[in-house]
Order: C-alpha cells, then structure tokens, then sequence
C-alpha cells in the first residue's frame, strides 16, 4: 500500500494503519479465544476486553500523527474536512439511532459500532472531498 | 481568491506537477489553489512569490 503515494508522511500512515489493523485482528482473536476457553475473570478479564479497543485508539493516534506531519497543508485540510464531517455524520447517525431505540424501540446499537461507522462515513466524506477537488 | 498561478506558469511552461514538485506539495493542492477552491497559507504564498520572483500581491488579488 505504501507503494501507491511518494509522500512520506502518506506512507507512514498507511504502515500505522495496516499494523494497527494487525494488531486490532491478532487482540481479537485473542481475546475470543481465551474467553470461550479459560473464561477469565477479575483485572485479566477487563485487560483482555479492552486489548482490541487499544488498537483502535492506536489507530486514531495514527491519523492524528498524520496530521501532525503532513507538511502539505491542502491534504491536512481534506484530512481534517473528511473527520468533522465523519464525526458530525457518526454523531447525528447515533442519536437519531438512540432516540429510535428509546421511543419506538429500535433494534439496540452495539456501542462497538461506532467506531466502524466512523470509518465508513470518513471513508465517504473523503471520496466525495477527492472528487471536489480534483 | 483570485489569482494569476496558470498565467505564471505558463510564462515558465511548467506543469501543474512541476509547480507542485517545486513547492513540495501533491499536484491536487496547485490545482485546488490555482482554481480558487483553496487559499494557501502565508508562507505557502511567500513560497509561490519567491518562486515566481514577484510579490503575494502579483500573484493573488483580494476579491473584496
């Protein structure tokens, strides 16, 4: 992946991004395992739930990094464009979703999957930025 | 903001790619400043003018 661009800063974020996907992959199944075997419990139990979340929040670290050392100023202002729109459209999915659940009783939205709409609506406010700006 | 970056370039029959390749940016940032739909900072415009051998004011004109 980190053959598809010449800007540095691009490549380190593709390379934190892949090992923090590796890494979210390898916590989970994991934890899966020793949860369906050993059935942990106590501080193990709490350390093991939240080893996945930790690279996810590794993750966001990595697009925060990126942000920092981006020394092009026009693709920090689409990476930033790209997150507040994914964060106003996560937060407006969420509470439309909590209001739904609270009153007509709508199916329960795992808070897991916050994060992955994130990624989904950023993924989208960035094509459509790319496609501004072309 | 307006600007005059496709007539200087073309006095220099540079590209976009090797405006953005002397400027140390990706080809998409000339193209968004040069068509107005980004306005660069300040030292990104002290950048252009130094290139250009001119001033901010030769190159961007304020549209107030």
């Amino acid at each position: 992946m980190s053959c598809l661009t010449k800007n540095p800063a691009q490549r380190r974020y593709f390379r934190r991004f892949f090992v923090t996907m590796l890494l979210y992959v390898l916590f989970l199944v994991t934890a899966v395992l020793v949860f369906v075997h050993h059935h942990p419990t106590g501080p193990l139990a709490w350390l093991l739930a939240i080893l996945p979340a930790l690279a996810i929040i590794g993750q966001i670290a990595a697009f925060g990094l990126y942000l920092a050392e981006e020394k092009d100023e026009f693709q920090v202002a689409i990476g930033v464009q790209s997150m507040l729109w994914a964060i106003g459209g996560t937060l407006s999915v969420t509470v439309v979703w909590g209001f739904l659940e609270g009153f007509v009783h709508l199916r329960h939205l795992d808070l897991i999957l916050v994060y992955p709409i994130y990624c989904a609506l950023s993924g989208i406010a960035f094509g459509l930025l790319q496609l501004r700006y072309k | 903001m307006k600007n005059r970056l496709r007539v200087l370039r073309a006095e220099r029959d540079w590209s976009q790619a090797d405006l953005a390749d002397r400027l140390e940016v990706s080809r998409q940032s000339v193209n968004a400043i040069e068509t107005g739909k980004f306005d660069p900072s300040l030292p990104l415009a002290f950048k252009l003018a130094r290139l250009f051998g001119t001033n901010i004011e030769g190159i961007f004109t304020d549209e107030s």
